[in-house]
């Protein structure tokens, strides 16, 4: 039963992706019409990953204060830091970038499209790490934080040596799923007229009316980009697997 | 050390776990046992005992010095004791070795390499030397005991408390366990245990006290608890655990 099962889905995945790859690759495609557009395609592309790696290195700081604000165990700041997860995970990026660009940098004079753009995608993606770090903490069982009370360790050091290191590993698999994420999101900052990689590939189109040619680097240029975060995060849980 | 308690109460919630127990614990009474059915209190006594908690009421002398009930008080307090649980709580991202070298160097001050000796030198008397560098995962339940056994001596603590310490393990793993406690007693370790097993209870304690519902029911030097019980209670209990 298991190995029909396997068989029939093994059969079927097959069949899918050749059926798409033989769509593909067979369309009648226009590349002439594309090729001037290709240097702005590939400047998209590296806006694309400038603003990905900044705004990922922005959401793993935001995500570890909301972490921390959330477990301090001060009301105060624990509710301010849940209340800001609530409302950014449960509004749509679109709005607050538009939010974010046209009303509040407006209002303070602000107007850094890239600065705007970063500061909202590391409060979005921010905003749902510090959900799977505050998951990992608390999955650590209670049994270790008594272990390490007993042998004397201060809270400080408990988290340090004994709850970071295990959390790690735990949250690698939908950290890197987050990342990937955060570099897709990247795309809706078309709204505020960021020339990132989805933007000019709209440009591309709307000027040529060559859909396909215009759209399908992006499956090459953001796989490009997303698949080496799943490479190290699998290399990474690898290094830090210690159950047998 | 002589240990003192007075009045010692612990609640959580509506539950009194430890019911205003007075106890005086001489120089000279090294071993002390806890008997008595599943929760009557023993594991919160030790932990009250151990510092890991802070009494609802009452107190502990050491010395003739009431012991601190702040948690820094009783951090530093926790940093003299040594305390070993039923279910072993090393850390599993942490080698056998590691995780006594952890509070050595972190919570003790020893230079890693010192540290490290020390480590060798512990794991060593408990016939463990082949596995320090397996990770608690590889190991079976009664060398993990042994490990955290290790891990809670190694800093030649003032006193040593074990919850339980063979509960978890087969007759064969407990009998390696507890001829290391028998060795420690002897060489006149300090030593506070609750323990199910009547038979080491009756040849290594210096005092027995047997708790029920919080509260010591009786008490008594040497194996008399166990030779001459005076109350009913005892006497049923010890009926039970003795049956087979």
């Amino acid at each position: 039963m298991k190995n029909a099962v396997s068989l029939l889905v093994s059969v079927v995945l097959t069949a899918t992706f050749c059926f798409v790859i033989w769509v593909v690759a067979t369309h009648d495609y226009r590349w002439e019409a594309i090729a001037p557009y290709r240097w702005n395609l590939l400047s998209g592309w590296w806006v694309t990953l400038q603003i990905s790696s900044a705004s990922l290195v922005g959401s793993v700081l935001l995500g570890v204060l909301l972490t921390a604000g959330q477990l301090s165990g001060h009301a105060i700041p624990s509710l301010l830091c849940r209340v800001f997860v609530e409302v950014i995970r449960g509004t749509p990026l679109l709005t607050q970038i538009l939010i974010g660009y046209y009303l509040i940098a407006n209002a303070v004079g602000w107007d850094s499209r890239f600065g705007v753009g970063l500061v909202i995608l590391s409060c979005f993606s921010g905003a749902y790490l510090s959900e799977i770090f505050r998951a990992g903490v608390e999955s650590i069982p209670r049994s270790q934080w008594l272990s390490a009370k007993a042998i004397g360790l201060t809270p400080a050091q408990t988290y340090r040596h004994v709850v970071i290191p295990q959390a790690v590993r735990r949250v690698l698999p939908a950290s890197a799923g987050q990342f990937a994420n955060l570099i897709k999101d990247s795309s809706l900052l078309f709204v505020i007229s960021m020339h990132e990689f989805t933007m000019q590939a709209r440009e591309a189109n709307s000027n040529t009316y060559a859909t396909f040619e215009a759209y399908l680097p992006l499956v090459l240029g953001y796989f490009l980009l997303t698949f080496p975060i799943s490479l190290l995060s699998r290399h990474l849980e690898n290094r830090f697997r210690y159950e047998h | 050390m002589s240990i003192e308690t007075t009045e010692l109460t612990k609640h959580y919630g509506e539950t009194r776990a430890v019911d205003g127990i007075s106890l005086t614990l001489p120089d000279e009474v090294r071993v002390v046992v806890l008997i008595g059915p599943s929760g009557g209190g023993k594991s919160t006594l030790l932990r009250l005992l151990g510092s890991l908690e802070a009494p609802s009421s009452g107190s502990i002398t050491r010395n003739g010095r009431v012991l601190p009930v702040t948690e820094e008080g009783r951090l530093e307090i926790r940093r003299r004791n040594g305390f070993l649980f039923q279910s072993f709580n090393l850390f599993p991202h942490l080698s056998a070795l590691e995780n006594i070298v952890l509070p050595l160097v972190r919570v003790h001050g020893r230079s890693r390499d010192e540290a490290t000796a020390r480590a060798r030198e512990v794991v060593a008397r408990f016939g463990m030397e082949d596995h320090v560098t397996k990770m608690p995962g590889e190991l079976s339940g009664g060398q993990q005991q042994r490990i955290a056994l290790a891990r809670a001596m190694a800093h030649e603590p003032d006193l040593l408390l074990l919850d339980e310490p063979t509960s978890a393990l087969d007759p064969e793993k407990k009998a390696e366990v507890l001829d290391i406690v028998a060795e420690l007693c002897e060489a006149g370790q300090r030593i506070i245990l609750s323990t199910h097993e009547m038979g080491f209870a009756r040849a290594c304690a210096d005092e027995a006290i047997f708790l029920a519902d919080g509260r010591v029911v009786e008490s008594g030097r040497g194996s008399a608890l166990f030779e001459a019980p005076r109350t009913e209670a005892l006497r049923a209990f010890l009926g039970r655990v003795m049956k087979w």
